[in-house]
């Protein structure tokens, strides 16, 4: 007990006190703030405002764009678009969103350009102002607005500005609809009311009969399962990689000199294991900092509303769930480390195990769209694959307890077989030199006493 | 350490046999090693050297027959008692040199307090000192030689089980090791070393053993063995006795060295008869000693059964 100690804590140290395991660890909280905040910085990031000349023959387009490009009217849009996820909206809100628009609108200048001459004349003198640099765009407004079929002509110096040209399009619209409306005599008060849409609230239940999030279901479960492939691939390449340097390096001899080949190939798995489950934990609770930090900021409560309630039962079978994945696909590596001679040779033998691992993920799929299907139920039993798809599905929705028990039995025994297969090829392979071992040299080993 | 005399058994390999599948690499092996000797374990590659060495060190187990280790059958619980160097090295390339040697030290049973006093006596021994902190792939070969020593020692085993331990040492080191082991030797410790190096073995051994082809060839202290040899061996330097040395009746077997040959000679021929026939025959005798084979010969002899033709290829080199 104590030399399997003495290897746990070994495996354990030579693992965390690497620098890739602090790159490792930094990098995934990094690249989630990365991917999370810097989109949000650079689409707040605005450039010159867009100098637009709108020629506008007929005269009725252009007053109702200017006024939808008001910060009034943008921040009465942009709240009719947030009532959809929230509920009330306070006033710090309000004030922000006003801020926002006003950005947005600050981006436009619109000027009037008008020409007596036709069409083409006026095109011309716009593309000249646009080239000499006195315009950045034009728009032609067409004479005859009610019919359908007439184009607006919107040309620009930043065509790639979608930001920009999105709102320009809703605020466009906007304008060309009121104008028909106006003209057909309609009012706009009675047309929104007539084309409100219908309010599909969708959410999850679960099962103590609290609503939960559909799409924040579906995120976190990807999440999950996303992690705990990535943690597993990893940590079995740790794994073959710490096996096959102590085979190479004949470190192996010194080792089963000392110890009982089992306490080594158990301590290495424990100890890695352990290194892999410190990982987790630091990625876990950066994320819950990175929450909490969140849900104190008022106006990130849209994102807060939407994550999924994660109780301690859940972590728990998170838990186990992991460590299970862990010991299956450790053991496969290991066993596959004490076959080859170099780390290459080991990676070409990693493929069918990595595949398993893939599978699994794009089980997960199938497990979110319908956790209580019948391949849901499979693909959550069977070994290899449950380490996977399982914490996905207890997230999507928890499954009875006795599919979770009958889960964890199954892949239980998977790790039983494994460790004991592993322990026997372990023990003989560590100590050949010189050459891979084929199948049937292992199979010989296998049955040897 | 309990008291012993200098004939007490400390490891007894009786009517060991290992087989591979078809393959026997250890036949019908027995043998003992006495208590405060050092054990020649000689043979030439794939004579079944390593396996032996295993099954004493509680790798694998044998077959047929048994070994123990100071009355008690070989298992993990005497693995304890055993310091072994194998012949394939190895150290853990990015690791500090104290890190490695604490792991192998703890590995061994030794407490942590312990292994940190043995890790600074040792390294200031063979004066890496000021090498604790440093990775395995700042070390030179010989260095990281003397580093696998001294965690072969660090638990003060019983008995220590060298395979090749001066490889890679320079002649230097290799006396500075010689030293080393001698002091086990004076401290009733059991020292089994393994080699090639004929001439190694034959300086620090006392017993020894011969193996080929998975099987003992002779055995015993290393003064009997070479008795058993007989003395029809001479050191000849010289010229024109080139006539003496080719009669296959006088001279059986010639080996050249740089500067003199070494003669067998054929059974029952008088060596004054050979000095006599040489004179006659004019030839300019300058060295003519009868000397005792050395285990080189013996070595040869018996694993290459070459009894006749002239060997002239220094024997390290067909192994």
């Amino acid at each position: 007990m104590k030399k399997f100690l003495a290897v746990v804590k070994h495996e354990y140290k030579k693992v965390v006190l690497k620098w890739s395991f602090l790159i490792g660890t930094l990098m995934l909280p990094t690249l989630a703030i990365v991917f999370t905040f810097v989109p949000m910085i650079i689409f707040s990031l605005r450039g010159e405002p867009t100098r637009i000349a709108v020629y506008d023959p007929s005269g009725k387009i252009l007053p109702r764009l200017e006024k939808n490009l008001s910060p009034d009217r943008m921040v009465e849009k942009a709240k009719k678009a947030a009532a959809d996820s929230l509920t009330n909206i306070d006033a710090s809100q309000e004030e922000k969103m006003r801020n926002q628009a006003a950005q947005f609108t600050q981006s436009f200048v619109l000027s009037e350009f008008s020409a007596s001459g036709t069409v083409e004349e006026a095109r011309a003198s716009l593309i000249g102002s646009i080239m000499n640099g006195t315009i950045d765009a034009y728009l032609i407004v067409p004479a005859n607005v009610a019919d359908t079929n007439a184009a607006f002509e919107f040309r620009s110096r930043k065509g790639g500005d979608f930001v920009s040209n999105d709102t320009l399009r809703d605020a466009l619209n906007d304008a060309v609809r009121s104008q028909r409306l106006a003209e057909a005599n309609i009012s706009e008060d009675r047309l929104s009311e007539l084309s409100a849409p219908a309010n599909l609230d969708a959410k999850g239940i679960d099962e103590t009969g609290e609503e939960k999030s559909a799409e924040g279901i579906m995120i976190a479960s990807f999440v999950i399962g996303l992690m705990t492939y990535i943690t597993l691939a990893i940590y079995g390449q740790q794994i073959l990689g710490a096996v096959v340097e102590e085979k190479e390096t004949r470190i192996a001899e010194i080792l089963f000199s000392s110890a009982r080949p089992f306490e080594l190939m158990m301590g290495k798995l424990v100890g890695v294991g352990l290194a892999g489950l410190t990982q987790l934990g630091i990625w876990v609770g950066t994320v819950a900092i990175l929450l909490g930090f969140l849900a104190l900021q008022s106006d990130m409560s849209m994102i807060m509303s939407s994550v999924p309630a994660i109780t301690p039962l859940m972590v728990l079978y998170f838990l186990i769930f992991f460590l299970l994945g862990f010991f299956i696909y450790a053991s496969i590596f290991a066993l596959i480390g004490s076959m080859v001679t170099t780390v290459q040779e080991g990676g070409q033998f990693a493929f069918p195990p990595i595949m398993i691992m893939l599978a699994a993920f794009y089980f997960c799929f199938a497990v979110i769209r319908d956790p209580n299907s019948t391949v849901s139920f499979w693909a959550t039993i069977a070994p290899f694959m449950a380490p996977i798809t399982m914490p996905v599905r207890i997230l999507a929705e928890m499954p009875p307890l006795w599919q979770i028990a009958l889960s964890i039995v199954v892949n239980v025994a998977a790790i039983a077989a494994l460790v004991w297969l592993t322990a026997r090829v372990y023990r003989v392979g560590m100590l050949m030199y010189g050459k891979r071992a084929t199948i049937p040299e292992v199979w010989k080993w296998i049955r040897q006493p | 350490m309990p008291d012993t005399f200098n004939s007490d058994i400390s490891l007894k390999v009786s009517n060991v046999t290992k087989r591979f599948g078809d393959f026997t690499a250890v036949e019908d092996l027995s043998f003992d090693v006495r208590a405060g000797r050092v054990f020649g374990f000689l043979g030439p590659n794939g004579a079944g050297k390593t396996t032996t060495i295993r099954m004493i060190v509680g790798i694998t187990a044998p077959d047929e027959g048994s070994i123990s280790l100071f009355g008690e059958p070989v298992s993990y619980a005497t693995q304890n008692r055993i310091g072994y160097l194998p012949e394939e090295r190895g150290l853990y390339k990015k690791m500090k040199v104290v890190d490695q040697l604490k792991y192998f030290a703890e590995l061994k049973g030794v407490s942590r307090s312990e292994a940190d006093k043995k890790i600074d006596f040792w390294l200031d021994r063979m004066g890496l000192g000021e090498w604790k902190k440093a990775k395995t792939t700042d070390l030179s070969k010989g260095m990281q030689q003397k580093i696998q020593f001294i965690s072969t020692v660090l638990h003060d085993p019983d008995l220590l089980i060298l395979d090749e331990p001066f490889s890679g040492l320079d002649p230097v080191n290799v006396e500075f090791m010689i030293d080393v082991l001698s002091e086990f030797r004076t401290q009733q410790k059991t020292v089994i070393f393994s080699t090639h190096l004929m001439s190694t073995a034959e300086r620090l051994c006392h017993d020894i053993i011969l193996i080929n082809k998975s099987r003992k060839v002779v055995g015993g202290s290393l003064r009997e063995v070479k008795e058993s040899y007989g003395t029809n061996l001479i050191a000849f330097r010289g010229s024109n006795a080139d006539s003496v040395i080719a009669n296959r009746s006088l001279v059986d077997r010639v080996v050249s060295h740089a500067d003199e040959q070494e003669l067998h000679l054929a059974a029952g021929v008088d060596t004054q008869a050979v000095l006599r026939a040489m004179i006659e025959s004019g030839a300019n005798v300058m060295k003519f000693e009868i000397t005792e084979p050395s285990l080189n010969d013996i070595f040869i002899e018996k694993v290459t059964g070459a009894a006749n033709g002239t060997l002239t290829a220094p024997v390290e080199k067909n192994l």
